[in-house]
């Protein structure tokens, strides 16, 4: 960071912006970025941009061919579906279900996750080998199956799935946030907490949490990705949201009758989780080297 | 090395004991009547009905039901399915194997594939090959399975019509399951066209095992690229290094071991992964996998099935999880418990 010396002070960026420097260098995380912008702002604001209400059933216009076909209109982007709602607005919405459900499901996790790991690290002996052999059992249960058992006993919805989903995604930050903690209460600085009469909940939060956050972070987005596809996969399954609610697995399963005459109907919800899931990892990725090679410049 | 054992031994008996415990408990936590729920079959009569409770003991204490649950559990009396009225025991016999075969040819796959393109990319990374490798294995993490699996179908069976939507084997072919896996009953049958039923049972193999292996391939191949960058970089290689060794020995005597340790208990992790691929993927392809057979089994609220289906594969995934930690362990004592590979 040379710069024209011509007032006696030095500028240092703060750590933040280091990473943010250091993540600008990458374009391809930059168009990851302002990908995942982009779908904030539908998640946000899909009322106000879709054209058309997403369950209006336009009799005279069904399985219309997307706007780029011939047969295709402009005032339906993407086309109609089979029953001659707007696919464009439809899809708006549904990003807006999964990205919206995606997120509250991360965050939570993220939540719940940090604590119990704290409560984990600080503790020792038979109740922190309880904990942990519990976290791991969880841990190594596939998703889907907890999925299933959870609509078994309460209904499918997507409440329901966001629930199974949430518990699937906690013992990865249990885990993390357990061997950072371990590892931090050995330091020193820890220790010089302690000798000034600092309590375990001050430590915690005072000292030990400060450090954490990024790793927190790039967890997060490594969930948030995991989170979008499992959403996608039980509501494709008709075990997450239901009907009326609009989400994309739901679109997607729902377009798979019509597959034979309409193939786009299946490839542009698709296309669109993936592009969801891509931008998340892009932007996971970019971030993780960013931290990493920010002091080495 | 003896106390390790015993932890793990410990750890397994345990962890499978709380597993049959939460599947004891299940069937009190599903909605409707708790008889029909353990036993799979709706009493017609006042008769029957107390019959049955005498029988799965319903009248006793909890304790003396979850004994006789355990009773029955390792006789392999399992109870019947609801929709069916078949036996569990025959049903999960006749549907695991199959998926077990989906997984391991995918996981086989994954690991010829995902381990070597990782190595390379990791010895020389920021390459042009390193680089087109991570491009691949992000835009691989990123595709919803089912989503490429319908893309598979219509593709190569739709417009190319290569190979077939759906099922293990074309139906003309009558092949006796002995060990549930389609290939293996092949080669042990004596059908004529042994040869066809082979290719045949290829064909319907490959979309499937595609379609899940390229999610897990992306990831192990990131997971094995970190780890050997981070393990080229330490002192013991450049020590090597300056000792004179060339690259190929530095890599074949330190790097490849001490890159492969930390990730193994990371891409077992993954094996619960896989499975809610294979699981999905099997419900598309009509694979007559647990998967398939569980999701049915959910959407007709068949209670019975879906506790003995759960307690089974999560049992299998545990299993495999403890057992390759322990390896891990054995191999490696040093290594300190809960310190994994990262991405």
């Amino acid at each position: 960071m040379q710069r024209f010396n011509l007032y006696q002070e030095e500028y240092y960026p703060s750590p933040l912006m280091h990473v943010w420097l250091e993540f600008k260098r990458s374009h391809i995380a930059l168009v990851g970025f302002i990908l995942l912008l982009i779908f904030c702002g539908i998640a946000l604001l899909a009322p106000l941009i879709s054209p058309f209400d997403p369950n209006l059933q336009n009799t005279n216009a069904i399985l219309l061919p997307p706007s780029w076909e011939p047969n295709g209109t402009i005032n339906h982007l993407f086309g109609t579906d089979s029953l001659g709602r707007d696919v464009f607005s439809r899809l708006l919405f549904a990003c807006r279900t999964t990205f919206g459900s995606s997120i509250i499901i991360v965050f939570v996790s993220v939540i719940i996750g940090v604590g119990l790991g704290a409560l984990a690290g600080v503790l020792s002996g038979v109740r922190s080998s309880i904990v942990n052999h519990l976290l791991d059992s969880i841990m190594s249960i596939p998703t889907l199956l907890i999925a299933i058992v959870i609509v078994a006993i309460l209904g499918t919805g997507l409440f329901n799935s966001m629930m199974a989903i949430t518990l699937a995604l906690i013992p990865q930050f249990v885990h993390q946030t357990r061997t950072f903690v371990k590892k931090q209460l050995q330091k020193d600085y820890v220790l010089l907490d302690k000798l000034d009469g600092a309590g375990p909940t001050r430590i915690f939060f005072r000292s030990i949490l400060p450090g954490m956050v990024e790793l927190i972070v790039i967890q997060a987005t490594l969930a948030l990705s995991i989170a979008i596809i499992d959403v996608s996969a039980l509501g494709f399954l008709s075990l997450g949201a239901q009907d009326p609610n609009i989400e994309l697995g739901v679109v997607l399963s729902q377009s798979l009758d019509v597959a034979y005459v309409a193939p786009w109907l299946v490839f542009i919800p698709g296309l669109c989780i993936f592009l969801m899931v891509l931008s998340v990892n892009i932007v996971g990725e970019g971030f993780r080297s960013a931290l990493r090679n920010r002091l080495s410049r | 090395m003896i106390r390790l054992c015993i932890r793990y031994l410990n750890l397994i008996v345990l962890t499978i004991l709380a597993l049959i415990g939460l599947s004891f408990l299940l069937p009190f936590l599903f909605p409707g009547d708790l008889l029909t729920n353990i036993s799979g079959i709706t009493p017609d009569s006042n008769q029957q009905r107390e019959a049955l409770e005498r029988a799965f003991k319903l009248d006793k204490s909890l304790f003396s039901q979850f004994i006789h649950y355990l009773e029955n559990l390792f006789a392999g009396n399992w109870g019947v399915s609801n929709r069916t009225q078949l036996d569990l025991f025959d049903e999960i016999a006749l549907t695991f194997p199959a998926t077990i075969e989906l997984v391991v040819y995918a996981s086989v796959v994954s690991v010829t594939i995902g381990i070597p393109l990782g190595f390379i990319s990791g010895l020389k990374h920021h390459n042009p090959f390193d680089f087109s490798v991570v491009t691949f294995s992000i835009v691989a993490y990123s595709f919803p399975v089912f989503w490429l699996a319908l893309i598979f179908i219509t593709v190569f069976s739709l417009q190319l019509e290569w190979l077939p939507t759906s099922g293990r084997i074309d139906l003309l072919f009558e092949v006796p399951s002995v060990t549930g896996f389609i290939l293996v009953d092949i080669w042990l049958s004596d059908i004529p066209n042994k040869g066809y039923a082979f290719k045949d049972a290829l064909q319907h193999l490959i979309l499937p095992t595609i379609s899940v292996a390229i999610v897990t391939t992306a990831l192990f191949v990131r997971f094995v690229r970190r780890s050997i960058m981070d393990v080229m970089e330490k002192e013991y290689i450049i020590a090597a290094k300056s000792r004179g060794f060339t690259q190929r020995q530095i890599f074949f005597k330190h790097g490849l071991k001490n890159a492969i340790i930390p990730i193994l208990p990371i891409l077992a992790l993954q094996v619960s992964t896989l499975i809610t691929n294979v699981m999905i993927v099997e419900t598309i392809f009509s694979w007559p996998g647990i998967g398939k057979w569980l999701i049915e089994a959910i959407y007709q609220r068949d209670y019975p099935a879906i506790r003995m289906g759960m307690l089974i594969v999560s049992l299998f995934v545990m299993i495999l999880t403890i057992s390759t930690e322990f390896l891990t362990r054995a191999i490696d004592p040093a290594r300190e418990r809960g310190v994994n590979a990262t991405l």
